[in-house]
C-alpha cells in the first residue's frame, strides 16, 4: 500500500507546473549567476572594483571557481543556501498545498492509512529532491566547461568520489530544508507561514541570534551553536574547503569552524529524522476538519 | 414482534424491527459515539444503525454534528470517546476505506490536474484498475470534459467528479455528505436519480442533507440528529407517526359529544370551535361520517391530516429545515 501510495504521489508530482517552475528556476540562476555573469564580470572587472583586494590579486583571479576541477565546492558555496530555500519550497508544494485545497481528506479516504501516505509522499519528495541535486551538478558541469573551455583552461573534473560526496552533501542540506517545509506545513496546515517562517529562520533568525551572541565570546556560544541547522549546512559546505583567490558569490556565513563533516553531517540526519517523525506524529493524530 | 415508531420529541430509542424491516446486517453501527471540542460537545452518545442495502438519511441542523460524525465515521476525527464499526472494520483503517466511497462537504481535488487525471491518481492509491476511470466518469456524465482541468470545473461538475470519485471503487457504502450542494435543478434530479439507483441492491448509502424533500424522496430510512444527539430515527411513515383526522362540524357540542362516544375522549382533540382533530384509523373515517350525520350532526368538512417531513424537522429540531 505504501509504494501504490509511492506510485500516486509521483503521478502527481511530476504532472505539477509549479514543481518544475522550481526546479528550472534554480537551474536558470546556476547558469546565469553562477557563471553567465560571473564569468564576465571577472572577465571584464568594473572601474576601481578591484580596489581593497589584496595586493597583487585581481578580480579576475576568482575564475579559478568557476573551473570544472572546483564544481562540488563552487556549486555547494554558491547554492548551499540559497538551493536550499527552492528545496524548502518544493517541500512546500508537497505538503501544504494539500492543505490549501482541502485534498488531505481525500487523500486519507482511499485505502492506505495516513502513515503509508506520508511515506508515499516522502518518497516522491524525495526523488524529486534528488533530481533538482543531479540537475543542478550537471547545470554546473555544463557551466564550468563552458567557461574553462572559452578560457582555455583544464576542463578536468574532480575524482569521480569527491563529485559524489558533494552531491551527497548537496542531497543531505536541500533535504533538510525541503523536511522543514514539509514539517512547517504540517504544523500550521499551510503553505504561506510555512514559506515565510522556513525562509525567516534559515536565512536570518540563527545567523542573526548566534551573530549577536558571538560579541558575548568564549566557548558556549559556539558550543551551543554546532548543533544549529544552518550552522551545520554551512560546516559541510565549508568542509570541501574553500576556492583559491578571491571570494565572491557565496552566503555561506564564517561558521565557527570546529565542527568537521561527520558532525556536521550526523546533525543535519538528526534534524531530518525530528522532522519527519514530526511530521508523522502529527499528520497521524490530528483530526482532519477542513 | 411489530414495528414500533419513536415518539416524536422523546430522545431516540432503538427500533425494535421484525425480519422485514432490516435490510441487512449492520454496515455501520456506533455506540455512545462522541467528540468534545473543548468545552463544546459537537456528538454526544451517538447510537447509529445503518444496515446493508438501505439508504439512509442523516438529517439535522447546521451545527447538529452530521459532518463531525461523518468525519468520525472515515476516520478523519478521532472521537472523544465511543465506538464506531464501519463495513466491518474500525474507521479510517485500510479494511474499512476500501470498502467505502465518500464525499466530505465540497469534492476536493487538483486544480492543475484533469478530471480524468485526478480519479486515476485515485485509482493508483486504492489499486484499482484504470479502466474504471473512464467507465465512472461516463456514470456521472463528465466524460466530454474529463480532460479539461478540475479548475476550470463549475461547482456541479467537481459536484460530479466527487461523486464519480466515490464510486471509483465499486464500494459496498457510500458516504455521501450534501452531495447536492451546488447543482442546479436538473444536476440535483439526476443526483437524486442516481442515488435512488446505487441505493437498489446490497450497496447501502449513507447521505446527509438539509433537503428535506431530497430526502423524503431518496431514503428509506431516516436519523435526525440534534446538538449532537440522535433524536429520532426510523422510516418517514414511523416518524409521522399515527395519521390524524380533522373534522369541522355543527354543532360543536353536539359533535364532541359523539365523536367521544365513538373514538373515546382520549383521541379526540378540540382545535377550536367546531373544529376537531381525531387521532384514528383512517379507515373509520366513513363510519364516523354517518354516526355525525344520524345524529342530526351537520359535517361541514372531513380529511385526513399528514405531517410534512418539514413539520417533523421543525418539531424534533425546533428549526425550520432547508427548502
Amino acid at each position: 500500500m505504501t509504494f501504490a501510495a509511492f506510485r500516486g504521489e509521483m503521478y502527481k508530482i511530476v504532472r505539477r507546473p509549479a514543481v518544475w517552475v522550481s526546479i528550472g528556476t534554480l537551474l536558470l540562476l546556476a547558469a546565469l549567476i553562477g557563471y553567465a555573469l560571473l564569468w564576465f564580470v571577472f572577465t571584464h572587472p568594473p572601474a576601481g572594483s578591484e580596489q581593497g583586494l589584496p595586493p597583487g590579486a585581481r578580480l579576475s583571479d576568482a575564475k579559478v571557481a568557476l573551473y570544472p576541477a572546483n564544481l562540488v565546492r563552487e556549486t555547494l558555496s554558491m547554492w548551499g543556501d540559497l538551493g536550499g530555500v527552492f528545496a524548502l519550497i518544493l517541500g512546500v508544494l508537497v505538503q501544504g498545498s494539500e492543505f490549501g485545497w482541502g485534498t488531505v481528506k481525500t487523500l486519507y479516504t482511499q485505502r492506505s492509512g495516513r502513515l503509508a501516505m506520508l511515506a508515499g509522499k516522502m518518497g516522491s519528495l524525495a526523488v524529486m529532491v534528488l533530481v533538482m541535486v543531479l540537475a543542478l551538478f550537471a547545470v554546473d558541469a555544463a557551466g564550468s566547461l563552458v567557461v574553462a573551455t572559452i578560457d582555455g583552461k583544464s576542463t578536468t573534473f574532480p575524482a569521480i568520489g569527491v563529485i559524489a560526496r558533494g552531491i551527497g552533501a548537496c542531497y543531505l542540506i536541500f533535504g533538510f530544508w525541503a523536511l522543514l517545509g514539509v514539517c512547517l506545513s504540517t504544523l500550521f496546515r499551510q503553505s504561506a507561514m510555512a514559506i515565510g517562517l522556513g525562509l525567516a529562520y534559515g536565512l536570518v533568525v540563527e545567523r542573526l541570534i548566534f551573530g549577536l551572541l558571538a560579541i558575548l565570546g568564549g566557548t558556549t556560544i559556539p558550543s551551543i551553536q554546532q548543533w544549529f541547522p544552518i550552522t551545520n549546512t554551512t560546516y559541510l559546505v565549508q568542509s570541501f574547503g574553500s576556492n583559491g583567490g578571491v571570494r565572491v558569490g557565496t552566503t555561506a556565513t564564517a561558521a565557527v569552524p570546529f565542527a568537521d563533516a561527520t558532525h556536521a553531517t550526523a546533525v543535519l540526519i538528526l534534524y531530518v529524522a525530528v522532522f519527519a517523525l514530526v511530521t508523522a506524529w502529527l499528520s497521524r493524530t490530528r483530526d482532519v476538519t477542513a | 414482534m411489530s414495528i414500533v415508531a419513536i415518539p416524536l420529541g422523546v430522545p431516540a430509542a432503538r427500533l425494535a424491527m421484525d425480519g422485514s424491516n432490516i435490510p441487512g446486517d449492520r454496515v455501520v453501527q456506533t455506540r455512545g459515539l462522541t467528540k468534545h471540542y473543548g468545552q463544546i460537545v459537537a456528538v454526544d452518545g451517538l447510537d447509529l444503525n445503518v444496515y446493508r442495502g438501505e439508504v439512509y438519511g442523516f438529517l439535522g441542523p447546521n451545527g447538529a454534528g452530521k459532518t463531525t460524525t461523518l468525519r468520525m465515521l472515515l476516520g478523519l476525527i478521532k472521537p472523544t470517546s465511543g465506538t464506531a464499526t464501519v463495513v466491518g472494520s474500525a474507521p479510517g483503517t485500510p479494511a474499512s476505506l476500501i470498502r467505502t466511497g465518500a464525499i466530505v462537504e465540497t469534492p476536493a481535488f487538483y486544480p492543475y490536474m484533469t478530471g480524468y487525471d485526478n480519479l486515476r491518481l485515485l485509482a493508483i492509491f486504492c489499486g484499482v484498475p484504470i479502466e474504471r476511470v473512464a467507465a465512472t466518469l461516463d456514470e456521472v456524465e463528465l466524460t466530454p470534459r474529463a480532460k479539461h482541468k478540475f479548475s476550470t470545473y463549475s461547482m456541479g461538475m467537481k459536484q460530479r467528479l466527487g461523486i464519480a470519485a466515490a464510486l471509483l471503487k465499486e464500494p459496498e457504502l457510500l458516504i455521501l455528505d450534501e452531495p447536492t450542494n451546488g447543482l442546479d435543478p436538473q444536476g440535483m434530479a439526476d443526483v437524486r436519480n442516481l442515488i435512488i439507483s446505487l441505493g437498489k441492491g446490497h450497496r447501502t448509502v449513507l447521505i446527509s442533507s438539509h433537503l428535506l424533500s431530497e430526502v423524503e424522496q431518496m431514503c428509506t430510512r431516516i436519523g435526525v440528529i440534534r446538538k449532537g444527539k440522535l433524536v429520532a430515527e426510523g422510516t418517514i411513515e414511523e416518524l409521522r407517526g399515527a395519521t390524524a383526522l380533522t373534522v369541522r362540524a355543527t354543532p360543536a357540542e353536539g359533535a364532541r359529544r359523539v365523536l367521544e362516544a365513538e373514538i373515546g375522549a382520549d383521541n379526540v382533540k378540540v382545535v377550536d370551535e367546531g373544529t376537531f382533530s381525531l387521532r384514528v384509523d383512517l379507515k373509520r373515517a366513513a363510519a364516523i361520517n354517518r354516526r355525525l350525520v344520524e345524529s342530526g350532526i351537520e359535517v361541514n368538512d372531513l380529511h385526513a391530516n399528514e405531517r410534512s417531513l418539514e413539520d417533523i424537522f421543525i418539531e424534533l429540531t425546533g428549526e425550520v429545515g432547508g427548502l
